[in-house]
C-alpha cells in the first residue's frame, strides 16, 4: 500500500500561518518529518486558495522540494494554482500528481492537458455533474468517461490514481458498501482503456463522526479491507505508525484474518483472542455484514 | 428447468412485546417476515390502532379533527372512553402536549393526575407520550412511571438525552418504552444497545423510529424502517428485533394540507374527506414499512386502515 501523508494541510493552523506569512521553517520541517516517518508521497494541501494561489503553491513546492525528493500530491481546487506549481516541480523520485480532477467536463477538459504539458500524474475524483455517485454502477461510468478522456489525451494508465470517494461508515454505510464493490471492480473497468491505472483514498473519511478512540481501528481495518479489494494508495495521517505497519506488511496475521472476512470465510473466529476478534467485529461493519452503531465492539 | 419464486430467506424473528396490564394487555411484535409478506413467514400478531387523547383541549385543529370529539376534548378521561366505547380503540394513547414549556407548561404533578384518570376510564392498554422537551419530558414521564407504577405503561419518547432517567424509571416500574431516535437506522441500534447495557429487558423496548406525515419527509422515515426490519430479520441484528411505534396522528394534522378550507384552497378537494384520507395512507404507509403501532387520531381514518389491513391479511373487509 503506497502511503501518501496528509498532514501539510493549509487548514491546520501552525501551517496555514506559516503558509500566510511566507515563513518556510515549519513548513520544510513538518515535510522532513513526513518522509522520515516513511510516507510514499506528500500531499501540499492549500484548499481553495483563491487570493495569490498560483504564487503560493509555487512557493511551496520550491521550498518543499529544497528539503525532500518525495513526490509530491498537489492539492488544491485553484487550477491556476496546480499549474504554477507543476511549473516549478522538480520530478526527483517521481511525478507530481494532480489532486485532483473532478469528472465534470469542464474539469476534465481544462485540466487533462496539464497532466501530459508537465508529465505529471493525476487523481480522477469520481464526482459527476450530479455530485457524488449514487451506487458502484455510477462510479464505474464516472471512471469510464475520466479514463477514456485520460488515455485520449496521452496519459499512461500508471498516471492515473482514482479515488472513489470514501463515505462515513456511521451514517453512510450502504454508500460504503458501494465504494466496496466498485473498488474491487476496478481493475476489470481500467484494463481495456487504462491498464495499469491507479487508485487512491482519504483513507479517514471512513470512521469520520465515529467516537474518537474507535477512529483508528476503523482506519486500520479498513485499509486492510481496502488492499484486499485492490486498493493502491491511501491518504493517511504520516505519524500513525500503526497504520505504517499495517501498510508496510508487518501485522501479518491480523491482515490474514480480516482478508478472511473479506472471503466470507469465519470459521473458528470465536476462538480468537479479543483484539482479533474486534478486528473481525470491524470488518463486518466495513463490510455490511452487521448494520453500524457506536456500540459495534461491544456486541 | 421450472421457474422458482424467488424468496427471501429470513433469519431473525421480531420480539413479541406485550403491551398493558392484565386482562387488557395486548402483543404486538412476533413477525418471521416483511410486513404482510404472508407467503413467507407468520405475523401472529395484526398490528395495532392506538387512538389519540390529549390532556387538555385542542386549541388549533381543523374543524375536521375536532368535530368527532367535540363534546369531549374538556375531559380526557371521557375522551378515552368514547374512542373505546363508540370507535373500538385497541390502545389509548394520551399525548401530555400541554407539558410543553412552551404552550401551557402544566405541572407533572397534573400530568399524573390525567394519566391515572385516563388509566382507569379504559379496558385497553395505555401508551403515554411526553411532549417531546427532553428536559420536561424526564421530570414527566420519570413522575408518571413511579406514580402509574400499576399500570404498565408504554412510554414514551425515550431518546439518548433522556434514556437513563427513564430506562432506569422503567426497570425499577416495569413500564415498556419508546425507544425514539431521529430517522436513522444507526441511531436506532445504537440505543437499543445503551438501554439493554442499562438493563432494561428486550421484552420492554419498542422502536420509535421518528415519523412524518404524507408529502413531508414520509419516504425517508419509510426507508428507515425498511432497513430496520432488513437488518432485524436477515442480518440477525438482535437489536433491532423490536416492534415499531409510528405515532403519526399528530404529524398528519399539523400539516397545511390538512388545514386549509375549501375557499383557500379549492382544488385540494372537501377538507373534511382530506385530512382523513391523508392520516389514512400515512398509516398504511407504514404499516407496510414495519409499524406495530400506529397512533393515529380520525376515526374515519382508522375505520379504513382497518379494512385495508384485514385485506391484506387475507381477511376481506
Amino acid at each position: 500500500m503506497i502511503l501518501i501523508g496528509e498532514n501539510l494541510n493549509v487548514m491546520v493552523k501552525r501551517i496555514g500561518q506559516a503558509i500566510k506569512e511566507k515563513y518556510p521553517k515549519p513548513i520544510q520541517a513538518l515535510a522532513v518529518a513526513e518522509a522520515e516517518a516513511g510516507v510514499d508521497y506528500i500531499d501540499i494541501n492549500l484548499g481553495p486558495a483563491r487570493k495569490g494561489g498560483e504564487e503560493l503553491m509555487e512557493w511551496v513546492v520550491r521550498i518543499v522540494q529544497e528539503v525532500v525528493d518525495l513526490p509530491l500530491y498537489l492539492d488544491t481546487t485553484n487550477v491556476k494554482a496546480i499549474e504554477a506549481g507543476l511549473k516549478v516541480y522538480k520530478n526527483k523520485q517521481g511525478k507530481a500528481v494532480i489532486n485532483s480532477i473532478m469528472c465534470r467536463p469542464e474539469r476534465m477538459e481544462a485540466q487533462i492537458p496539464l497532466v501530459t504539458k508537465y508529465d505529471a500524474g493525476m487523481v480522477a475524483l469520481l464526482w459527476g455533474l450530479e455530485g457524488m455517485p449514487r451506487d458502484a454502477a455510477e462510479r464505474g461510468a464516472l471512471t469510464a468517461d475520466i479514463l477514456q478522456r485520460a488515455t485520449d489525451a496521452g496519459v499512461a494508465g500508471e498516471d492515473v490514481w482514482v479515488d472513489p470517494i470514501i463515505t462515513p461508515v456511521n451514517v453512510q454505510q450502504n454508500q460504503l458498501l458501494e465504494c466496496n464493490k466498485f473498488i474491487s471492480e476496478l481493475d476489470m473497468i481500467a484494463e481495456i482503456v487504462s491498464p495499469g491505472c491507479k487508485s487512491t483514498c482519504g483513507l479517514s473519511n471512513v470512521s469520520n463522526g465515529a467516537p474518537d478512540h474507535l477512529r483508528p481501528i476503523l482506519n486500520q481495518t479498513y485499509m486492510m479491507i481496502l488492499e484486499k479489494l485492490g486498493m493502491k494508495s491511501c491518504i493517511v495521517d504520516a505519524f500513525d505508525e500503526d497504520l505504517h505497519e499495517i501498510a508496510r506488511g508487518t501485522r501479518p496475521e491480523i491482515t490474514a484474518l480480516v482478508h478472511r472476512v473479506v472471503d466470507g470465510d469465519e470459521e473458528g473466529i470465536a476462538d480468537l483472542s479479543h483484539e482479533a476478534q474486534e478486528y473481525v467485529k470491524t470488518a463486518k461493519v466495513l463490510l455490511g455484514h452487521s448494520l453500524y452503531s457506536d456500540s459495534w465492539l461491544e456486541l | 428447468m421450472s421457474f422458482e419464486i424467488p424468496t427471501i430467506s429470513y433469519n431473525g424473528v421480531i420480539r413479541q412485546i406485550t403491551v398493558g396490564k392484565e386482562p387488557n394487555c395486548v402483543t404486538v411484535g412476533g413477525e418471521s417476515c416483511y410486513p404482510f409478506y404472508l407467503f413467507e413467514g407468520a405475523m401472529p400478531h395484526l398490528p395495532r390502532i392506538a387512538m389519540e387523547v390529549y390532556d387538555a383541549p385542542p386549541e388549533d385543529w381543523p374543524q375536521a379533527a375536532l368535530e368527532p370529539f367535540a363534546d369531549v376534548v374538556h375531559d380526557p378521561a371521557a375522551w378515552a372512553q368514547k374512542c373505546v366505547g363508540s370507535y373500538g380503540a385497541e390502545m389509548i394513547a394520551l399525548q401530555l402536549a400541554s407539558t410543553d414549556p412552551n404552550a401551557q407548561d402544566t405541572p407533572a404533578e397534573k400530568a399524573v393526575e390525567v394519566t391515572k384518570k385516563v388509566a382507569a376510564a379504559i379496558n385497553v392498554p395505555l401508551i403515554v407520550w411526553g411532549s417531546g422537551n427532553l428536559e420536561k419530558d424526564k421530570e414527566v414521564l420519570r413522575m408518571i412511571s413511579e406514580r402509574c407504577a400499576e399500570e404498565t405503561l408504554l412510554l414514551g419518547p425515550v431518546e439518548e438525552g433522556s434514556y437513563k432517567a427513564l430506562g432506569a424509571a422503567s426497570l425499577a416500574y416495569q413500564h415498556t418504552i419508546a425507544a425514539s431516535t431521529p430517522i436513522d437506522v444507526n441511531l436506532a441500534k445504537q440505543l437499543n444497545i445503551l438501554l439493554g447495557n442499562l438493563g432494561v429487558p428486550d421484552d420492554r423496548i419498542i422502536i420509535d423510529p421518528t415519523v412524518g406525515a404524507l408529502g413531508y419527509g414520509l419516504e425517508f422515515c419509510y426507508s428507515v424502517m425498511e432497513r430496520d426490519r432488513m437488518a432485524a430479520l436477515t442480518q440477525e441484528d438482535e437489536r433491532l428485533q423490536f416492534p415499531i411505534v409510528c405515532n403519526l396522528g399528530k404529524e398528519v394534522w399539523k400539516i397545511k394540507e390538512t388545514r386549509l378550507s375549501e375557499e383557500e384552497a379549492p382544488l385540494l378537494g372537501d377538507p373534511l374527506k382530506r385530512g382523513v384520507l391523508l392520516e389514512a395512507m400515512t398509516a398504511l404507509l407504514f404499516l407496510l414499512a414495519g409499524g406495530d403501532i400506529v397512533i393515529m387520531r380520525h376515526p374515519d381514518a382508522i375505520q379504513l386502515v382497518r379494512g385495508l389491513m384485514n385485506e391484506l391479511m387475507g381477511e376481506g373487509v
